[in-house]
C-alpha cells in the first residue's frame, strides 16, 4: 500500500513531514515518538479527518481506512447501537464484546460510560469491519492493564483475520514490541527511523532514537 | 448544574425582596411626610417602615398601606376645568377609502390594484348614518354616566335606504380608527348590532389619528373613523377618499363631543376663570404649570397644538418644545396612560370627554 | 398638599399590585370569552412560530456549527446580527411587504395570525440557529472524526449530530417559545391587535397599558407568565426523558 509524500504546517510552521512510503500488507506498524512529534497528526491525515498541505488524499490507490481517534467518543445511544454503527454484524459484535469483556454494558448509554469503558467500546466499534488500513490512536491509553491486554489480543486477532495494514500510535514501548511487526519513530515532525521492530527497538541507528528508547524503556 | 440553580434561586430571592423593599421605601417617605402632618397616622406607619427592610414582613406593610388606600380609592383628583367652548368641539368623521386612490409603495411607485372592500365600507357607513346607528351612538353612555358621550351633529348626513347584507367576498370590513373612539367603548356597542344584523365582521385597528390615516394610505383599511379635520382634509385632498352614492361629500361628519381641559382640583393656573380656552392655555404656559401632551399625532394632540399661544411655536416637531420641557411633557402614549400621568403629576391635560368620563367612572383606570 | 397626593399615588401602587393579582384570578375564574380567545390565539401563534423556527433553525444551526467551508465565519456573524434585529423593525418590514400597497398584497395576509407567525419565525430562527451553532461547534470535532473513522457518510453524520444535540434542542425550543410568547413589537405591527382575531396577550397588555389600566395589564401579565410556566414545565419534563 503506497502513500505519497505529504506534510502539514500551521501558519507556515511545519509540524509534520512524511516521505513517500510503502506499507506492507499483513503487518502491524507501531508508531512511537515523544509528545508533539507528529504521530497523531500523521494518523489523522491518513484517516482523512485532517487535510494535509497537499489537500488531496496521500494514498496512491483507493483504500478503505478505519480510524479510532485518540479521544474515544460515545454517542448518545446504547453501547450496542454504538457498536453497530461500525458494522451491522450482530454476531461479530457479540463476539468482540465478549473478548473485551463489555457484554454487560451492551444496553448502557455510551455517553455515560467511564473513560476505560468508552475506549473498549470504541475499539470494538472500530474493529467491526475489515479495512485495508486501520489506524488506532493510542487505543489502550485510557484502559487499565487487564483491559489493555485484552485489547492487544483483540487487535492481533483482527490483524490475522483481515490481513490488512494496522497502524497503532502508542506511548508504550512494551505494546510496540508486542504488537508491532514494524516500528515508525517520529521525532520533531519527521519520520526519523523505521524498520522491523526488533531492529529499531533493539539496535537503533539514530542517536535520537536511542535516547528516546533509553528514556522510555527505563 | 447545582451552582447554576442556586444562582437562579438567589437572583429570584433578590428580585422579590427588591420588589418588596421598593414598596417599603415608598412607605418610608410616606412616614416622614405623614409624621409632621398627622400624629395619629404615624403609629401604624412607623411600624410598617421599620419592618419595610425585612421582606418577610412585607405582607404586614402592604395591609397597612391598604387601609390608607381605601380612603383614597375611587377619588380622582383631576377634574374638568374648561369645556363646551366652541374651540373645543371634537367632530368625528367617517371616510370611505377609494380603491382608485393614488396608492404608492414606500419607494413612491404607483400601485394600482389595491384590494378595498367598498361594499362593506358602504354598508358600515350607511349603518352609522342610519336612524338605528345614530340613535345607538347618541344613547351610548347615558346608562353608565347619565350623560351622552357623543352628540349627533344637527346637519349630519342621513341614510334611509337599504343596507346590503354581507356576501362571502364583502364579509370582512377593515376599520381604522382612533384610540379615543375605541377606548370609549362606542364601537363595542355599535358594531355587534351591525354585525349581527347584516352578517359582517368588522376588524378594528386603533391608533392615533395620524397612524390610523396612514394605515388607509397603505391600503390596509376600507374606511376610517377619525377626528382631526386638517388631517382628514389632507387625506381627501390627496385623493384617497371616496364619495358614497347619495352623499355629497367624502367627509361624512356625523357626531361630536367636546374636548375638555382637565387639571388638578386646586387649579393653580386658574383656568376655570379664564375667559376662553385660549386664555386658559396661555395662563398654563405663562405660569409654566405642568401639562401632559399626547405627543402622538392623534386628533387630541392636533387639537391641543392649535390651542397654544402662537408665539410659543409649539408644533408636533420635537425641537419646537425643547425649551419648555420643564413643564411641557410630550408623553407619546394613549389617552388613558396620559390621564394616569396627569393624575400622578397633578398636571393639566386636554382630553376627549368620553375617555375622561370613563377614566373617572373607573376610579382612575380604564376598563 | 402635593405630599398628600404623592402618598396616595404610592398607596395606589401597592393597591394596584394586590388588585392585579385578584383581577388575574377573577379573570381566569370568570372564563371570560375574550380572554379565552386571546389565550388561544397566543398559544396558536407562539407554539407554531417557535416550532417552525425550530424546524428551520436546527438543521441550519447544525450545518453551520459542523461545517468547514469558506464563508462560514461570515454567515455566523451575519446570523448573530440577525439575532439582534429589533422586533419592531421586523414587524415594519413585513407590514410594508404585505400592506395593501406592498408587493405581496395579493396574498392578503396582513392582520392575520399567519403573518404574525411568519414575522416571528423570521425573528426567532436566527436565535435557534445561533444557539445550535454554538453548541454543535463544540461537539462537532469529536463526532465528525469518530463518524469519519467508521466510514459513515455525511447524512449519517448529520443525524448523529442532531441526536447528540437533542437535549440542547429542547432548551433552544424553550428559548424560542419564550421569545415568541413575550414578543410584542412585531406582532402588534403586522397583527394589528384586532379583537377576536389577532389580539394576543402582549398586545392586549399594551392596549390596557395605553389606556392607563395598569392593574389589568399586570393581571394579564400574571396569566401570561403562568401559561409560560406551564409550557416550560411540560417541555422540561419531556427534555428529561431524552437526557
Amino acid at each position: 500500500m503506497e502513500v505519497r509524500a505529504f506534510s502539514k504546517s500551521y501558519d507556515k510552521n511545519p509540524v509534520l513531514q512524511f516521505p513517500a512510503f510503502s506499507f506492507e500488507k499483513g503487518s502491524v506498524y507501531a508508531v512511537i515518538g515523544a509528545n508533539g512529534s507528529g504521530k497523531s497528526t500523521f494518523a489523522r491525515i491518513l484517516a482523512g479527518v485532517l487535510p494535509g498541505d497537499q489537500k488531496s488524499s496521500p494514498f496512491v490507490s483507493a483504500c478503505k481506512v478505519g480510524y479510532m481517534p485518540q479521544k474515544s467518543y460515545g454517542f448518545r445511544m446504547s453501547v450496542e447501537k454504538n457498536i453497530l454503527l461500525g458494522g451491522k454484524d450482530r454476531q461479530r459484535a457479540q463476539a468482540l464484546m465478549e473478548k473485551l469483556d463489555i457484554t454487560h454494558l451492551a444496553s448502557r448509554r455510551a455517553d455515560q460510560l467511564s473513560g476505560g469503558e468508552t475506549a473498549r467500546m470504541a475499539l470494538v466499534r472500530t474493529l467491526m469491519r475489515g479495512y485495508d488500513l486501520v489506524l488506532l490512536d493510542e487505543p489502550t491509553a485510557a484502559m487499565d492493564i487487564a483491559s489493555a491486554a485484552l485489547a492487544e489480543d483483540c487487535i492481533l486477532d483482527y490483524q490475522r483475520e483481515t490481513g490488512g495494514v494496522t497502524l497503532i500510535v502508542t506511548h508504550s514501548l512494551k505494546q510496540a514490541r508486542r504488537l508491532g511487526d514494524q516500528v515508525l519513530f517520529f521525532h520533531q515532525g519527521n519520520l526519523l527511523e523505521w524498520g522491523p521492530s526488533a531492529q529499531v527497538l533493539e539496535q537503533p541507528e539514530q542517536e535520537e532514537t536511542r535516547r528516546f528508547l533509553e528514556f522510555y524503556g527505563a | 448544574m447545582k451552582k447554576k440553580s442556586l444562582l437562579a434561586l438567589l437572583l429570584t430571592v433578590a428580585m422579590v425582596s427588591g420588589l418588596f423593599t421598593g414598596c417599603g421605601n415608598g412607605g418610608k417617605t410616606e412616614t416622614t411626610a405623614a409624621a409632621t402632618e398627622a400624629a395619629k397616622e404615624t403609629a401604624g406607619e412607623t411600624e410598617a417602615a421599620t419592618a419595610a427592610d425585612d421582606a418577610t414582613t412585607a405582607a404586614a406593610e402592604t395591609s397597612a398601606a391598604e387601609t390608607e388606600g381605601q380612603a383614597a380609592a375611587g377619588s380622582v383628583n383631576t377634574v374638568i376645568l374648561k369645556e363646551a367652548d366652541d374651540k373645543m368641539i371634537n367632530t368625528y368623521t367617517v371616510i370611505a377609502v377609494d380603491p382608485e386612490a393614488p396608492f404608492t409603495d414606500e419607494n413612491g411607485n404607483a400601485v394600482s390594484d389595491v384590494a378595498v372592500n367598498t361594499a362593506g365600507a358602504d354598508a358600515l357607513i350607511q349603518f352609522l348614518l342610519s336612524e338605528e346607528g345614530k340613535t345607538a351612538a347618541a344613547e351610548f353612555g347615558q346608562e353608565e354616566f347619565g350623560d351622552s358621550l357623543f352628540y349627533l351633529l344637527e346637519d349630519a348626513p342621513a341614510y334611509e335606504g337599504e343596507i346590503a347584507e354581507a356576501t362571502e367576498e364583502t364579509k370582512t370590513i377593515r376599520l381604522s380608527t382612533t384610540t379615543s373612539v375605541n377606548d370609549s367603548g362606542l364601537l363595542g356597542e355599535l358594531l355587534p348590532i351591525f354585525e349581527e344584523k347584516y352578517g359582517y365582521t368588522v376588524e378594528v385597528q386603533s391608533a392615533g389619528t395620524g397612524k390610523a390615516i396612514a394605515a388607509a394610505q397603505y391600503g390596509n383599511a376600507d374606511l376610517i373613523l377619525v377626528h382631526a379635520k386638517s388631517s382628514e382634509e389632507e387625506f381627501v385632498e390627496a385623493g384617497f377618499a371616496r364619495t358614497l352614492e347619495g352623499f355629497d361629500s367624502e367627509r361624512l361628519s356625523f357626531m361630536y363631543n367636546y374636548f375638555v381641559l382637565c387639571g388638578p382640583t386646586e387649579d393653580p393656573a386658574g383656568v376655570k376663570d379664564a375667559e376662553s380656552v385660549l386664555d386658559a392655555f396661555k395662563s398654563i404656559a405663562d405660569g409654566k404649570y405642568p401639562f401632559i401632551s399626547r405627543g402622538d399625532g392623534s386628533g387630541t394632540h392636533t387639537k391641543e397644538l392649535s390651542l397654544w399661544p402662537e408665539d410659543l411655536g409649539i408644533t408636533k416637531e420635537a425641537d419646537s418644545f425643547v425649551d419648555y420641557t420643564d413643564w411641557y411633557t410630550s408623553a407619546n402614549a394613549g389617552m388613558g396612560a396620559c390621564l394616569v400621568m396627569a393624575e400622578e403629576t397633578q398636571a393639566y391635560i386636554l382630553t376627549d370627554k368620553a375617555t375622561f368620563l370613563t377614566f373617572v367612572a373607573n376610579g382612575g383606570v380604564m376598563e | 398638599m402635593p405630599g398628600r397626593v404623592r402618598r396616595c399615588a404610592d398607596v395606589e401602587g401597592n393597591k394596584n399590585m394586590q388588585t392585579a393579582i385578584q383581577k388575574a384570578i377573577a379573570l381566569i375564574l370568570s372564563g371570560d370569552r375574550e380572554l379565552c380567545n386571546i389565550l388561544l390565539v397566543t398559544a396558536k401563534m407562539s407554539l407554531s412560530s417557535s416550532f417552525i423556527a425550530l424546524c428551520i433553525g436546527v438543521p441550519i444551526g447544525i450545518w453551520l456549527g459542523s461545517g468547514r467551508f469558506p464563508g462560514r465565519g461570515i454567515l455566523v456573524v451575519l446570523n448573530r446580527t440577525l439575532m439582534g434585529m429589533p422586533p419592531v423593525v421586523c414587524g415594519l418590514l413585513f407590514y410594508m411587504l404585505f400592506s395593501g400597497v406592498g408587493p405581496f398584497r395579493k396574498l392578503r395576509l396582513l392582520f392575520t395570525v399567519k403573518i404574525m407567525i411568519l414575522a416571528q419565525v423570521c425573528l426567532i430562527t436566527p436565535l435557534v440557529v445561533g444557539n445550535m451553532e454554538t453548541y454543535v461547534s463544540g461537539i462537532a470535532g469529536s463526532v465528525r472524526e469518530t463518524a469519519k473513522g467508521l466510514g459513515l457518510g455525511a447524512a449519517k453524520t448529520f443525524l448523529l449530530l442532531a441526536n447528540e444535540s437533542l437535549y440542547e434542542i429542547f432548551s433552544v425550543y424553550l428559548l424560542a417559545f419564550a421569545r415568541a410568547i413575550a414578543e410584542v413589537g412585531a406582532v402588534s405591527m403586522v397583527g394589528g391587535a384586532i379583537a377576536w382575531k389577532t389580539n394576543v396577550m402582549t398586545t392586549a397588555i399594551m392596549q390596557y397599558t395605553n389606556r392607563g389600566n395598569f392593574s389589568l395589564g399586570i393581571a394579564l401579565g400574571i396569566i401570561l407568565m403562568t401559561v409560560s410556566l406551564m409550557v416550560n414545565v411540560v417541555i422540561t419534563l419531556l427534555q428529561r426523558r431524552f437526557r
